[in-house]
């Protein structure tokens, strides 16, 4: 097997698809795959030189996991069908028989799938599964097999492997699973590995971590790497070839930097646009207020209050849990203002207590100790009535609109509920309110006799808003709302998020664990790690200067923001300008 | 953990008890209260053969003459030191009697039980392994078992291979081949349920990510069959031991009547008939206490089987 | 601008995910006859047969099926299938009863249970362990055996022994409709528990405890035959199907006499099963 340098070959200033050697590690043409009659893939092509790495990158629906999976030979034949070329190593696997194929799987052709979660059998232990790849190293001694798992273990970073040895998958974390996951797969040095959404269910930080350590053992080991990610910017940054696809076919394709900076088609235009951390001011034109140093900032507090009276304050509130018979303290003395007509963000990782910090403020639970005033009316022991009469002006849009709307309602009716509820004007009034509702979310008057199972995830979405718009709240809690959609759909929901906001004079509380996107819609922004605030301050203060070392590291986290990125971006520079910057500086 | 668990054991222990108690009590309820004085009318039945003397004891030691509740104490009272009482109908110890006719249900259950595991795994294997034509047919046989009743599969069964292969007579129903007829007709019903429930865990297993990944590190289908997908498959099932249970203790009503088998199942049925209410109440009790006993077995073994089951949790919940 | 741009990219993914409703299979629509015949049979049993199923004629007794008797006839030269076909009314109508009652009080408990949760759901917890301790079929036959041996009571019984099924099924459905996102956003909403309940649990809920009553419906009509074959129904001459196979037994040389209503037994089972499957795949 020939040493070249990963990527080498793909790298250069011609845009065309470079040439290889004789046989390439892995390479597809013409490759089409069905369920059924539904056509997923269409003659799809590429090449992946030895030790080299290449991103398949698309929306849901795009194919690129199903390519994955075709490639692996995991499809099953009774429920699709797949035509072409794939070989690896110049070897043609696809009509190969399984007998054939199976000393390759593991050995030649690593596979890490996207939730480590469940790529681990729940009821056997982590050594147990070890054993299956140490034993494709072709290592037939059981102790041996033991010293080869500890150790590659500790060369994932895992720390005390011998615990991680007896554990079961259910006892450690997301991250930590995905170590495990990539020491198996890479114990038996296969020569490629296909990673479907490696980290996509892992945290900002986590994921970073785990990117970065599957690019060096890649380098350490001379391991090609098909990387299947929805992410440009992970894609660019971890990729020399960026193979975009768009409703299973190939939509463009070629040199990272090619791409990601100077992308030729429209779609992928729209792409690279929509990836936050590229664009920070992406929507500032549409939201209110003025330049940023007019805000609300640590130093001028007192004036900027007294000026303009906070909507929401939310003083030292501690809530603390008991489960397992411990006590945990999921918010821990968080406090936060929020000005009216301005967006708050929290930001933090899963267990920082933002999702508790929503349900206190919405009144979902009550806090141990500390205030909390919507408008200046507090809401902390209030009875029904009076939490009721809160939440007429305090409505909440939730991260998955896939189980925030009842499947069985239509959508008219949806809307219409809070004004049912709080009895809001007449029957007539409600259908006029519902369709004003509508069409400012964008949506056609005629999805009113629609069921939520007849909508897409960004339609829904839209309805959800209009749902929490229709009783004309001051404050919009949004939780996560962009987060189980595309990337694409995303932007629109963004832009629809700060017109609203700019229109009807809205409050926004903009929880996300996206620092990236917090930075192009918030005004102010806390950060929280274990229910505590960490920084807080005006998002420029934060992004450009932070204090705490968490915030750093989040913001090293961002994808894109490194390598290939331009972190100097001018504010003020027009789209084509970044992206002439953004070529010269890959280039 | 041994604490946990130990607290876990004993709360599920305690439940088991107040459940089999409360069995006790609505089934006293259903024979006692709901026609009115069917004991003493079979008492006072000529036939009976009994003399005053007889019936004066047997409402004395009943309590026939008092209220309901006071009888309730009193049977209770006898049940939990291990008394059944006796038949209204033969005289004889209830004890006795359920003891001549356990060892013959026992027989019959547990080679029921066996087949129908059997049944159940074959189908299941065989529904995931098969070729997709035969796959189809085994999977649609479940289905078939639950709709054809326990009597017609007896009647068929004698039909064929007692009247015209000849395999077994009727007239010596505890014969080896004819016990396992017997067996078979009431395993049918049985595996269809488990069988379901074996295909659907399959199906959900062999569909996780997991599966995917060790099929893609080079195992083989049966490696992947014996070595990841038995034991999360197989685990759903334990927890449905209890209801096989019922279903072999309610079905052998009907297959030892069929059959001609003495057993409990014709111990209830001549309770039933006979209106020998001792009799029925102390074996739908005891058939509680199996119920109850095997479900507290298979909630107790679940934790030890299942690492991802938190016993802490279970206990709090 | 570029709103419309997203719109129609909304609009596009939107009608991608539109489901085309897919066709009902044959062996569904086979089942659905199935169930009309058999319905037909209970409601309007003269229009499908000439012969009395009460008064045979003398001169043809235990006859082999033929064109004049589909079934054959029974000691008494009665048509075994104006037999079945008379049988049907009380034999579908028990099922029916017994699905009613373990419906209504199963699912009240069930509702109660997991909406309400706490002190009420251990307690009812508890009455549903009771009677999922006693074998189905053993509460149904002492049920039976206290009531008095008629139709109606083996009907009444077999609900009973349902009740703690469909208990099971809807607290575990309330529960976890309970806990949806949507039943949440109702309450910021402005609504209260009650509406909830009525409005979002229940619809939701409400489903497959529906799916589990016809699959319900197919194993009362095996149990209630159970039990008419053990004596415990009507007694003759009614002619309920598990009766007709309990004294069609007797007469070896007439096996028909067990196979005709054994055979219906099954076909209206199977179907019902089949129907109920259907239902819950298509969910």
């Amino acid at each position: 097997m020939s040493t070249s340098n990963p990527g080498g070959t793909t790298r250069g200033k011609d845009t065309t698809v470079p040439e290889t050697k004789a046989s390439p590690l892995l390479s597809v043409e013409g490759l089409h795959v069905a369920y059924g009659r539904r056509k997923v893939v269409h003659d799809v092509g590429f090449t992946l030189a030895r030790g080299g790495s290449l991103a398949l990158i698309g929306e849901s629906g795009s194919g690129k996991s199903t390519i994955a999976k075709a490639v692996l030979r995991l499809l099953q034949p009774a429920e699709a069908t797949v035509d072409g070329s794939v070989r690896l190593a110049g070897t043609e696997v696809l009509s190969l028989a399984e007998r054939q194929f199976r000393p390759l799987r593991g050995r030649q052709l690593g596979f890490i799938p996207q939730d480590p979660g469940s790529a681990l059998n729940p009821v056997r232990s982590i050594g147990a599964q070890a054993h299956e790849a140490a034993a494709l190293a072709g290592e037939r001694d059981a102790a041996a097999r033991r010293r080869m798992i500890l150790e590659v273990f500790d060369q994932v970073g895992l720390p005390d492997p011998v615990r991680v040895y007896d554990s079961y998958p259910h006892q450690l974390s997301g991250g930590m699973l995905q170590r495990v996951l990539i020491a198996l797969t890479v114990l038996p040095r296969p020569s490629l590995i296909v990673a479907d959404e490696p980290t996509s269910a892992l945290d900002v930080t986590v994921q970073k971590l785990i990117l970065d350590l599957l690019g060096d053992l890649r380098k350490e080991l001379d391991i090609g790497l098909l990387l299947i990610t929805h992410d440009l910017a992970i894609a660019a940054e971890r990729a020399d070839t960026l193979v975009v696809l768009k409703d299973g076919a190939v939509h463009e394709q070629g040199p990272s930097a090619h791409v990601f900076a100077a992308p030729r088609t429209a779609y992928a235009r729209d792409l690279q646009a929509d990836v936050p951390a590229l664009n920070p001011d992406r929507y500032r034109s549409q939201r209110p207020g003025g330049p940023r140093d007019e805000l609300l900032d640590g130093t001028t507090a007192d004036a900027t209050t007294a000026e303009r009276p906070a909507q929401i304050a939310v003083t030292k509130v501690t809530k603390s849990f008991r489960t397992r018979g411990k006590e945990v303290r999921a918010v821990d003395g968080v406090s936060f203002a929020v000005e009216r007509g301005r967006t708050h963000a929290l930001v933090g990782e899963s267990g920082s207590g933002k999702t508790t910090a929503v349900r206190l403020l919405l009144g979902l639970e009550q806090p141990d100790s500390g205030s909390i005033t919507v408008g200046g009316h507090a809401t902390a022991g209030l009875s029904r009535a009076g939490l009721r009469d809160v939440r007429r002006h305090l409505q909440l849009v939730y991260q998955n609109p896939f189980t925030s709307l009842d499947p069985t309602w239509r959508v008219g009716r949806i809307i219409r509920e809070p004004l049912d509820r709080f009895g809001v004007g007449s029957t007539a009034d409600r259908a006029d309110r519902v369709r004003d509702a509508l069409q400012s979310v964008g949506l056609p008057a005629d999805v009113v006799d629609r069921r939520p199972a007849q909508l897409s995830g960004g339609q829904r979405q839209r309805v959800a808003i209009a749902r929490a718009l229709v009783v004309r709240p001051d404050v919009v809690v949004l939780d996560e709302p962009t987060s189980a959609l595309d990337v694409s759909v995303q932007a629109g929901i963004l832009e629809l998020l700060a017109r609203l906001q700019r229109d009807l004079g809205l409050t926004y509380v903009f929880v996300s664990h996206n620092l990236a996107l917090v930075r192009q819609v918030a005004d102010t922004v806390s950060v929280l790690r274990r229910g505590q605030v960490v920084e807080h301050g005006t998002v420029d203060q934060v992004f450009d200067r932070p204090q705490h070392p968490y915030t750093r590291a989040l913001l090293d986290a961002i994808p894109g923001t490194s390598g290939l990125a331009l972190p100097a971006v001018a504010e003020a520079s027009p789209e084509h300008d970044n992206i002439q910057k953004l070529a010269e500086a890959a280039l | 953990m041994t604490s946990g668990y130990g607290r876990f054991a004993l709360a599920r222990a305690g439940q088991a008890a107040v459940v089999v108690l409360l069995a006790y009590v609505l089934t006293f309820l259903v024979i006692s209260v709901l026609p009115g004085d069917a004991i003493t009318n079979s008492l006072r039945d000529p036939q009976s053969g009994l003399s005053e003397a007889d019936i004066q004891r047997i409402v004395q030691y009943y309590g026939l003459d008092q209220p309901v509740l006071v009888q309730l104490a009193l049977s209770l009272g006898r049940f939990l030191t291990g008394e059944l009482g006796f038949s209204l109908q033969s005289n004889l110890p209830v004890a006795q009697i359920v003891g001549d006719a356990l060892p013959s249900t026992l027989t019959l259950a547990s080679t029921a039980l066996a087949i129908a595991v059997v049944f159940a795994i074959g189908i299941a294997y065989g529904a995931h392994y098969a070729p997709p034509r035969w796959a189809g047919v085994l999977r649609s046989i479940p289905s078939f078992f639950l709709s054809v009743p326990n009597f017609v599969i007896g009647l068929v069964l004698i039909e064929l291979f007692a009247f015209r292969l000849h395999a077994f007579t009727t007239t010596d129903p505890n014969s080896a081949t004819a016990t396992l007829f017997a067996a078979v007709t009431l395993a049918i019903p049985v595996s269809a349920p488990l069988a379901e429930v074996l295909i659907a865990s399959l199906d959900h297993e062999s569909r996780q990510e997991y599966a995917l990944v060790a099929r893609s590190r080079g195992l083989a289908e049966t490696q992947l069959f014996a070595r990841h997908l038995v034991k999360p498959s197989a685990l759903p099932s334990v927890a449905m031991v209890a209801l096989i249970m019922g279903e072999l203790l309610g079905g052998s009503v009907i297959t030892e009547t069929i059959f001609g088998r003495d057993g409990i199942g014709t111990v209830v049925q001549k309770a039933v008939t006979g209106e020998d209410q001792p009799v029925l109440q102390a074996v739908v009790s005891l058939s509680a206490v199996v119920f109850v006993a095997v479900n507290l077995a298979a909630d107790l073994l679940t934790p030890l089987l299942d690492p991802r089951v938190n016993v802490r949790e279970e206990a709090n919940a | 601008m570029s709103a419309d741009l997203n719109f129609a990219r909304l609009r596009s993914a939107g009608a991608a995910s539109l489901r085309t409703r897919a066709g009902v299979p044959p062996t569904v629509l086979v089942s659905f006859l199935v169930v009309l015949v058999v319905v037909l049979w209970s409601l309007f049993p003269s229009l499908f047969t000439g012969y009395s199923p009460v008064n045979g004629d003398t001169g043809s007794k235990l006859d082999a099926p033929s064109l004049q008797h589909w079934f054959g006839t029974d000691y008494l030269g009665r048509d075994q299938y104006a037999r079945v076909v008379y049988g049907t009314a009380s034999s579908v109508t028990s099922a029916l009863v017994a699905v009613a009652i373990g419906l209504l009080v199963g699912s009240a408990i069930g509702l109660a249970s997991g909406f309400r949760g706490g002190w009420l759901d251990s307690t009812l917890g508890r009455l549903v362990d009771m009677l999922l301790a006693i074998p189905g079929f053993l509460l149904a036959v002492v049920i039976v055996s206290s009531l008095g041996f008629q139709t109606i009571n083996a009907a009444i019984a077999t609900g009973v022994s349902a009740v703690a099924v469909f208990a099971r099924l809807m607290r575990a459905e309330v529960i976890r409709v309970r806990r949806s996102a949507f039943v949440e956003a109702s309450y910021l909403e402005g609504g209260n528990r009650l509406q909830a309940l009525l409005t979002h649990v229940l619809p939701n809920a409400y489903r497959s405890v529906l799916v589990l009553a016809v699959l319900q419906f197919g194993t009362s009509i095996l149990v209630i035959a159970s039990l008419a074959f053990l004596g415990y129904g009507d007694p003759p001459p009614s002619s309920d199907w598990g009766l007709l196979v309990a004294s069609g037994k007797t007469y070896v040389t007439a096996p028909w006499l067990v196979y005709a209503p054994a055979l219906v037994i099954v076909a209206t089972v199977l179907s019902i099963n089949r129907i109920s499957r259907w239902l819950r795949n298509s969910k």
